[in-house]
């Protein structure tokens, strides 16, 4: 028991915790990537959005051009996504949060009802599914209002909640891959850029964000995936006790011990979240504890931390980082305008859990559905290199214990890959195909 | 453990039954009645919040939401396995599981109907209700 037990809780909790958060990122660029090899669409057919303001694309067009008329969209919509975070950042420093919680419902009833239901239609006419309007009327409002409140209350099923933020993740997605492909992979690449510089710069709205959420204990509305934390039962009996895995961080020295039930992150005290434990102010490694004690001993080896004064607080320093992404207004569709959904980088939950922003599935799946677009060899070539940055991305989380841009490392990884794979490697796979040496 | 110390210190003394055959089987996994109403278990809803959401859940469900009853069925699935742990809760969980099959066989009927009679059985409304020339006629799909 006088063992440090931090080593080994980040050794063995990394596998489960890296799985929990890869396989929804797979599945929501899974989905996409079915999405987008089914509903091929002629070249034409393409949106007009806030991302093509400032220049549309035109197959007659030299590369130059698309080059520059790419470089001018990114540029206004990582214009327009930067003021839209520092209006978010305005609002929650004026703490508007309820008017926020209630833009994020808007903004997710609209992706579900508005671009669920248009991929809906599309799927019905390509296979001519007949439904009648009353019955996909019915559905569509079922999925949308159900998907509004689980985004929205704090408390729903972990699995309703969890399926309809990926659900959410792929359909924007997929809206967003019908933008024109150069303007595609710019964009993508300077959304990398601006993450890495509105986390890690002092200045970017993101870290203030963070900081002001840290400073002030609060929640930030956002979408965010959360993966389950990982619990241990160490000698297996009392099935059903649920041991919380903490990452033990550097004591705040601001934090109290108040039950505050709707802490959800940032200097939590561990045990008092949102799931209705009790706010136990004393955070340790619980997979530390010998489990073949009894229920209540637990506890009090658990106020009890080793070597500890038992009023320390040591909770956990999770900052998030929050972007806003401006999916752009749909052309045609009366209600919906420029949709703001506060999406945020990566992080760690109150429970220990790691976070993943919603932006990040995205683009993640924006970059996998592009990628389908031309071949699968680079779907496969793409989704390693952005799982290989994801893993980069946690390990260096764990490294430094503070919100982290999910989206650089992977991006860029992705977009090298699938250029070098959409170049070299299948000139090469292809002519060893053809002569019969690889398959 | 912290969970059992919260619905002890916070919880009407409903649950503490419960709890204490809990306790006394700590080391059998046969089925004991269960703490957790919610299907999370300690992630989840405590029995007081559990009958609050269940409440709600149902009574939101008769605005034309069948899948909001089978989220709640979802949810407290645990309620309806052990149906004498949680009374209260059962009652709604029960009523919602109901609710859902009524509806979906009803909406099922009419929509199997609706697929399979085509025009031969409703004539010239048939195209006039199915989705996609609705969808054609109103241009949803019409990007830009």
């Amino acid at each position: 028991m006088a063992q440090n037990p931090r080593p080994r809780s980040v050794l063995e909790s990394l596998g489960e915790e890296i799985v929990r958060i890869l396989i929804p990122v797979s599945i929501c660029m899974f989905m996409v990537v079915i999405l987008v090899s089914i509903l091929t669409s002629d070249s034409s057919s393409t949106v007009s959005s806030i991302a093509t303001i400032a220049y549309s694309e035109t197959t007659s067009d030299t590369t130059w051009d698309k080059f520059v008329g790419a470089l001018l969209n990114s540029l206004a919509f990582v214009a327009v996504v930067t003021v839209v975070t520092f209006v978010l950042v305005l609002l929650f420093y004026l703490r508007c949060t309820k008017f926020l919680k209630l833009y994020m419902g808007f903004s997710a009833f609209v992706v579900l009802g508005f671009l669920g239901g248009e991929i809906a239609l599309f799927l019905i006419q390509d296979f001519s599914i007949s439904i009648d309007c009353v019955t996909f009327l019915v559905g569509l409002f079922n999925f949308a209002v159900v998907g509004v409140l689980a985004v929205f209350m704090s408390k729903m099923a972990i699995f309703v909640t969890q399926g309809y933020l990926v659900v959410i993740g792929m359909l924007v997605a997929y809206w967003f891959t019908l933008l024109p492909e150069w303007t595609t992979w710019v964009l993508l690449v300077a959304m990398a850029l601006y993450d890495l510089a509105a986390v890690l710069l002092p200045v970017g709205p993101l870290r203030l964000l963070v900081d002001l959420a840290i400073s002030r204990d609060e929640d930030i509305p956002a979408l965010v995936y959360e993966a389950r934390p990982v619990s241990y039962n160490d000698s297996g009996t009392s099935g059903g006790v649920a041991q919380r895995r903490v990452w033990r961080e550097r004591r705040n020295p601001n934090s109290n011990s108040e039950a505050n039930p709707n802490l959800n992150d940032n200097s939590v005290l561990v045990g008092n979240e949102d799931r209705g434990l009790s706010s136990n102010p004393n955070a340790n490694d619980i997979s530390e504890l010998n489990s073949s004690v009894g229920g209540d001993s637990v506890a009090s080896l658990v106020r009890a931390e080793e070597g500890r004064a038992v009023e320390e607080d040591a909770e956990l320093v999770a900052p998030l980082l929050d972007r806003s992404m401006n999916a752009a207004r749909v052309e045609g569709e009366s209600a919906a305008s420029s949709e703001n959904l506060l999406l945020e980088g990566m992080g760690l939950g109150s429970s220990g859990a790691i976070k993943l922003g919603l932006g990040d599935f995205i683009f993640y799946s924006v970059l996998v559905g592009r990628a389908a677009m031309y071949d699968y060899m680079t779907v496969y070539a793409c989704y390693l290199a952005i799982i290989a940055g994801l893993g980069i991305t946690l390990m260096l989380l764990a490294l430094y214990q503070k919100a982290l841009p999910a989206l650089p490392v992977s991006v860029m990884l992705g977009v090298l890959f699938y250029f070098l794979t959409r170049f070299l490697l299948e000139i090469f796979v292809v002519q060893c195909s053809l002569n019969l040496l690889m398959f | 453990m912290e969970a059992s110390q919260a619905t002890t210190t916070t919880e009407d003394p409903n649950p503490s039954p419960n709890l204490r055959r809990r306790d006394l089987n700590l080391n059998s996994i046969s089925s004991s009645s269960p703490v957790w109403p919610t299907i999370d278990g300690p992630l989840g809803l405590s029995e007081e919040e559990g009958l609050s959401y269940a409440r709600r859940f149902y009574n939101f469900g008769f605005l034309l939401l069948p899948l909001l009853w089978a989220v709640n069925c979802f949810y407290f699935w645990p309620v309806l396995r052990h149906s004498r742990s949680f009374p209260r809760i059962h009652y709604y969980v029960v009523r919602s599981a109901v609710g859902f099959m009524v509806f979906t066989a009803l909406l099922s009927s009419w929509a199997l109907t609706f697929a399979v009679g085509g025009e031969r059985l409703f004539g010239p409304v048939w195209d006039q209700l199915v989705m996609y020339n609705v969808a054609d006629k109103m241009g949803l799909t019409g990007w830009s």
